[in-house]
């Protein structure tokens, strides 16, 4: 894999600028070449041929045929690995079991018992697994030298590197969903993608460029943070200069759980690394709350009536 | 220049373009020829994604929509020329590092006392909350690359006109071949990569500054001063599509002229304006306002 001169990222097959930079990444042949008129033939008549927009091709008038020649290439972004399933069905669904029972007092007691699993499918979420080197220019306002107002302008640049941060581009999940799930894969271990509940990217290869970049400035935000002075901070803007942006396309393993308890549907995610993380929706006792609330009622007025009769 | 047709035979003047159509046999030809600093050889082309009758109906759309104000005779307008043209272009891209001063202003709040007279004369002294702003220095860098700027390097379409059907979606940016251009007029570059080097500059300054003023914290800013300095300069020739137009809509007047961005159907022209349609407008829209006037003085009126 060759790499831009300008931003020393990674250049992939088929791409004629860099995907970072915008730098060109081809160089034109020099052929040997005389002035002369020439005109296009058609490979099945021999006519001379035109470009025709309706095909974005050349086609030739007479006989129709349409000639081939280097066609746009963006396909949808495919994974190259993934990440291997170390939760396998039966812990997958003992850690469900486990999180129902431990939904707390306001989910019904019967939860874990009555909860019947209507399907445990594994997925392979597509993502983009990014490393690069940045210079990151910060503007803030914080509490540190304010003076009437409560904020005061701070601005300032640090050098990150960015290692393997994960940049969603799941159809399946949420983004709230992937983000709980990222902090808990271990990214060192890949292997090559089977045939199998392999997810394909929400992106094709020419807006994949617009997501990393935002996930990467998402990720430039929460990590300025600390250079910001003072206690207290809004408005964090961040402008990136990346260098030698490296780009994987993963897949990376969660069990995607639906149980239905008395009548209703529920989804949760297991991940597919870590059986103690687990999050989703779960049904919730009404009666206990209603109870709580009434409780809570019950205790304020005679708290009032006990002050109003004093 | 000229050159024999390569299915005729037939001699063909190539002046300013690369490509021409034979009068005799009707066959496109495009010339090949060593490349030059003064006309070097396109590295990418935006391809036209649409024939004639899909520009003449963007352009029958930009009109209709404009009817109201326009000169009604170009209802009736003849199409004189209508040209499919892969006008020559340079595509910049570069790092920018930027040094900025600016005056950020915060916002707060205070209490104000202030004295309010009533009707029958009797004062007294009220508070509200009144926002101001506090302005405070801030001065810092931006860096970032400059990736899509495109200039126009045809002597026929200055960087204004070309400015306005901009912008190209250059992902459908392909390598150059003859064949994306045979049957079109490919016209030579006739400005010098040094001036569109300057011109993509100072788009790409202005780009920029965009960027800096979105880049700004605070509630507002004021007194913003940039400079960029850029480095890692790329400028790569390369076609991008238009049509151009010579509607004649009336025997004494020129010909409207007009450019339409081949791939987004965008357009670019001067207007021929009826001052009498919008003299007719504005009079309506002063009548409709005193009307309105009128009605609220009326109504506000106490009752006799």
């Amino acid at each position: 894999m060759s790499a831009c001169t300008r931003c020393h990222g990674q250049l992939e097959h088929g791409d004629l600028r860099c995907a970072i930079c915008a730098l060109p990444a081809i160089s034109l042949a020099a052929t040997e070449r005389q002035d002369r008129a020439k005109v296009l033939r058609c490979t099945d008549c021999n006519a001379a041929i035109a470009f025709s927009p309706a095909v974005q091709a050349p086609r030739c008038a007479f006989c129709g045929a349409t000639m081939a020649i280097e066609q746009l290439v963006d396909p949808l972004e495919v994974a190259e690995v993934r990440l291997p399933f170390t939760v396998d069905r039966a812990a997958a669904e003992a850690s469900l079991r486990g999180w129902l029972g431990n939904r707390g007092w306001f989910a019904p007691s019967a939860l874990r018992d009555e909860a019947v699993l209507e399907s445990l499918t594994p997925l392979c979420w597509a993502g983009w697994v990014v490393s690069a080197q940045a210079t990151v220019a910060w503007t803030a306002d914080s509490d540190e030298g304010a003076k009437r107002s409560a904020w005061a302008p701070h601005a300032g640049k640090v050098p990150m590197r960015f290692e393997s941060i994960v940049v969603p581009a799941s159809r399946g999940l949420t983004l709230d969903e992937c983000r709980k799930l990222i902090p808990y894969y271990d990214l060192r271990r890949t292997e090559p993608v089977g045939d199998d509940f392999v997810e394909s990217f929400d992106a094709q290869r020419s807006a994949a460029r617009v997501h990393v970049q935002r996930g990467i400035e998402a990720t430039a935000r929460t990590r300025v943070e600390p250079h910001i002075p003072g206690r207290r901070y809004r408005n964090i803007r961040v402008a990136c200069l990346l260098q030698g942006q490296t780009t994987q396309r993963v897949a990376l393993p969660a069990w995607v759980l639906a149980y239905r308890y008395r009548g209703a549907a529920y989804r949760a995610i297991v991940h597919g690394q870590r059986p103690e993380v687990v999050f989703g929706a779960a049904p919730t006792n009404w009666t206990r709350v209603a109870l709580v609330v009434l409780g809570a009622l019950a205790v304020v007025a005679a708290i009032i009536t006990f002050f109003a009769t004093r | 220049m000229r050159f024999e047709c390569g299915q005729c035979g037939a001699a063909l003047s190539f002046e300013g373009v690369r490509t021409q159509t034979c009068p005799y046999c009707a066959s496109p030809s495009f010339v090949e020829r060593p490349a030059s600093s003064s006309r070097p050889d396109p590295v990418f082309t935006v391809a036209f994604a649409g024939d004639a009758q899909w520009a003449r109906a963007h352009l029958d759309r930009w009109i209709g929509r404009r009817m109201i104000i326009a000169d009604s005779a170009l209802k009736n307008g003849s199409v004189d020329e209508l040209r499919g043209i892969y006008l020559p272009a340079f595509l910049y891209s570069a790092v920018a590092r930027t040094d900025y001063t600016a005056s950020i202003g915060e916002h707060y709040t205070e209490t104000e006392t202030y004295t309010k007279t009533a009707d029958d004369g009797t004062k007294t002294t009220e508070t509200r909350q009144v926002t101001r702003t506090e302005f405070r220095p801030l001065a810092g860098v931006h860096l970032g690359y400059i990736t899509d700027v495109v200039v126009s390097a045809s002597a026929g379409l200055d960087h204004p006109t070309f400015a306005r059907i901009e912008p190209f979606e250059l992902r459908q940016l392909r390598r150059h071949s003859p064949a994306l251009v045979s049957g079109f007029i490919q016209e030579e570059f006739s400005r010098e990569a040094d001036e569109c080097l300057r011109v993509s500059r100072g788009a790409a300054i202005d780009e920029v500054g965009e960027e800096v003023r979105r880049f700004m914290p605070g509630d507002s800013h004021a007194d913003l001063h940039w400079s960029t300095k850029v480095e890692w300069e790329s400028l790569d020739p390369v076609l991008v599509p238009v049509w151009v137009f010579a509607l004649r809509y009336r025997g004494d007047r020129p010909p409207l002229r007009v450019v339409v961005n081949g791939q987004t159907g965008k357009i670019a022209g001067k207007l021929p304006l009826s001052w009498w349609k919008i003299l007719l407008l504005v009079l309506g829209a002063a009548a409709i306002v005193t009307v309105i006037v009128l009605l609220i003085l009326h109504l506000r009126e106490p009752p006799p």
